[in-house]
């Protein structure tokens, strides 16, 4: 399990993998505005990326690897539209 | 816009000159790089007004240099078809000086050389898929300025379910600088989100060798596009040339400082009368002294102002002579001549205002060697000359003027020809004309009415004659002669001032005007007594030291009085002795009333035509001073 929910927060743990982003949109849809944690994420799959592009959550903590770190996270964390997020 | 046009006509300079290197040299690689890096500048730019039609060419353009830059080979046709593009862009930036937009037929003409520089490449595509070079798609703005090979990775749709996970395998890409991750297609309704369906566009900046970039992604090559991105752009071009730290001023401010530091030099003038009265005083000797040592430390100054402030108007010919190319080219396309244009002293600086008067003059003449001048082209081989006529536009400094000529190898100007114009027209009876020799017969072109052609043609001769050069540089201070050889060529050479340059004047009086002459052609002031006047057939002159010098009474050629005879005025004369033309002349004045410095402005409005002046400055007082030019006034 990587995907986990604690309260309004999404906690991303260790490398997501593919599988992982049905779970992550599933979350997402069903609960908008819940927060996605990635402190403790090592890694994310190119589909677990798409659906956090995708729902656009609010995104908190900072993962130690740095490819994700410098190059993701900020794509993740910045200004992004959120314009056709059914609420 | 305006600052576009600027940096336009500057790019379209660099380009043509490096184009034209590759024409000759099709493998130099400075120039092809330079080259390419001024057209892709200038694609840059076009994206920031609507100017489509220009864009797209250029991109053609571009794509084409890419390509060779990649390894294709280049030939010289290529590089002719991009400059026949650079040429159009230059047409469009006239449009867009002219009206603001660009001709209502620019897409069209684009379109058709575009298609030319696809036909100029049939191996183009062929090369492109092999090494392919300039990013095709709109780069991701966070990636302005970066420089190494941009990665655009659009993963198929179903890639997650072979197994493909495109962030780790951009994440392994060596050297990576920069990451944008987009959807491909809009989100769309998240209510029918498919998790398992790729729908990313990945961008990438990577510092690493291409061969190492390859290799990350080739296991998905068929879904990568790479492109070289070249360094800092827009603006400072990436290494080679020297970037010259500058800043573009507005010409109008550096006007006023100029006027400022004219105003100066006249306030400053003021000082020495200053100096002179208070030494009168009683008892003012010493503080007379000390306004002197004053004024001559201000003198300094000021001149060293007024030379910077000179400094700071100058600008390179380069630009001016930039335009000239393609206006050539155009013309002598129109005549069906062909003809080589070497230009030559581009880097001379001059005055910014004697750049910006001499365009039209120069390409008046120009336009006339190419017409007139160049034969056409049988003429030309039953002379036995080249077949492709030369026209050398070259720019030198000598002293404190620049000389610029416009040669050609052409018929040369008959002065039989002229002499038997200026009769039929009117100009001087034949006696007059055959009585002069053959310089002064060919200088009868610049007579106003004398150079309009016979046939008017679309390239030259539209009733604008020669008499207007000859005019437009009077106005920048200059002068323009002809000169030639029939058979051999014609060379008209303008002589005009670099700077606007202070200039010392000796103020004297005469028929109650006062008028300034310039120092530097004053040999000495003396009082010549009547008894030593001689009258030679009906001229007076007099014995100095060992030669005999004619005298002039200047207020007769000035026409200040009717009065033509000498005034005795207790028996002597105030005269001052000139070189002019080669020859010691004295000049009868009325009185000699000092020296001073000043700048020296051309004249303007009613004033332009009156011979003998050669401008104007300003008195400390506020008055005008007229400034005569001696051999002018003579001839």
């Amino acid at each position: 399990m990587t995907v986990t929910r604690d309260g309004a927060t999404i906690r991303l743990q260790g490398r997501c993998r593919v599988e992982d982003a049905e779970p992550l949109a599933s979350l997402l849809h069903a609960t908008p505005g819940l927060t996605v944690d990635l402190g403790d994420c090592e890694g994310l799959h190119a589909a677990v990326v798409q659906a956090l592009l995708a729902f656009a959550p609010k995104v908190v903590g900072t993962p130690s690897d740095p490819v994700l770190r410098d190059l993701i996270l900020p794509l993740l964390a910045g200004e992004r539209q959120r314009g056709q997020r059914p609420i | 816009m305006v600052q576009f046009l600027v940096e336009g006509r500057e790019l379209v300079a660099e380009a043509s000159r490096d184009l034209a290197m590759l024409i000759a040299r099709p493998d130099d690689v400075a120039a092809l790089d330079g080259c390419f890096r001024a057209i892709h500048t200038l694609k840059g730019s076009t994206g920031l007004f609507d100017l489509q039609p220009m864009g797209a060419m250029l991109h053609a353009a571009e794509e084409l240099l890419a390509a060779i830059r990649a390894g294709r080979p280049g030939h010289a046709e290529d590089f002719a078809r991009v400059l026949e593009a650079v040429d159009q862009v230059d047409r469009w930036l006239d449009a867009l000086e002219g009206d603001g937009a660009l001709p209502a037929d620019a897409d069209a003409a684009g379109r058709a050389i575009q298609a030319r520089m696809r036909d100029a490449a049939p191996a183009l595509d062929q090369a492109e898929a092999q090494l392919p070079a300039v990013p095709d798609w709109q780069l991701s703005a966070a990636f302005t300025g970066l420089s190494g090979t941009a990665i655009r990775y659009t993963p198929r749709v179903d890639c997650y379910f072979a197994g493909d996970d495109p962030v780790a395998i951009v994440a392994a890409t060596p050297q990576l600088i920069a990451l944008s991750i987009a959807p491909r297609d809009a989100w769309g309704e998240l209510e029918h989100y498919d998790p398992f369906a790729c729908n990313l566009v990945i961008e990438a900046v990577s510092a690493a060798p291409r061969g190492e970039i390859e290799a990350a992604f080739r296991l998905v090559a068929d879904q990568v596009e790479l492109a070289e991105l070249t360094a800092a752009e827009p603006g400072a071009p990436a290494g080679g040339m020297t970037t010259r730290r500058t800043l573009r001023v507005d010409a109008a401010r550096i006007d006023h400082l100029g006027i400022l530091a004219d105003e100066l030099v006249t306030a400053k003038n003021g000082l020495v009368d200053l100096a002179i009265a208070a030494e009168a005083l009683p008892g003012g000797h010493t503080l007379g002294q000390a306004l002197r040592s004053r004024q001559a430390q201000l003198d300094r100054l000021v001149g060293d102002l007024h030379a910077a402030v000179g400094k700071v108007r100058l600008a390179p010919l380069a630009p001016l002579f930039a335009r000239f190319p393609r206006l050539a080219r155009e013309t002598a396309g129109a005549l069906g001549k062909s003809v080589r244009l070497e230009l030559e002293g581009q880097e001379i600086e001059v005055d910014k205002t004697i750049v910006d008067g001499l365009f039209d003059p120069l390409l008046h003449v120009l336009r006339n060697a190419l017409d007139h001048g160049v034969e056409p082209v049988e003429r030309r081989r039953a002379a036995g000359k080249p077949e492709a006529g030369l026209v050398r536009v070259t720019a030198r400094a000598a002293g404190d003027q620049v000389v610029i000529e416009v040669a050609d190898d052409g018929a040369g100007i008959d002065p039989a020809r002229i002499r038997n114009l200026a009769v039929a027209r009117g100009v001087l009876g034949r006696d007059a004309a055959d009585a002069l020799d053959d310089r002064d017969a060919v200088d009868l072109i610049f007579v106003p009415g004398l150079s309009t052609a016979t046939t008017v043609n679309a390239v030259s001769g539209r009733g604008v004659g020669m008499d207007v050069v000859r005019a437009a540089a009077a106005r920048l201070g200059g002068k323009v002669t002809l000169s030639g050889e029939p058979g051999r060529g014609t060379i008209v050479r303008f002589v005009l001032p670099m700077t606007m340059i202070l200039t010392k004047l000796m103020v004297v009086t005469c028929g109650g005007e006062r008028y300034g002459l310039a120092l530097d052609s004053v040999v000495e002031t003396a009082r010549i007594a009547a008894d030593r006047l001689v009258v030679m057939r009906s001229r007076q002159a007099f014995q100095f030291r060992d030669q005999v010098v004619p005298l002039v009474i200047l207020r007769e050629l000035v026409g200040g009085s009717s009065q033509g005879a000498l005034a005795p005025r207790g028996g002597a004369e105030r005269v001052v002795i000139a070189w002019v033309g080669g020859e010691l002349v004295g000049f009868a004045v009325d009185a000699i009333v000092g020296r001073m410095d000043a700048a020296l402005r051309p004249l303007d409005g009613l004033l332009s035509g009156a011979p003998g002046l050669a401008g104007s400055t300003l008195m400390p007082d506020g008055s005008v001073l007229l400034v005569l030019d001696l051999a002018e006034l003579l001839s």
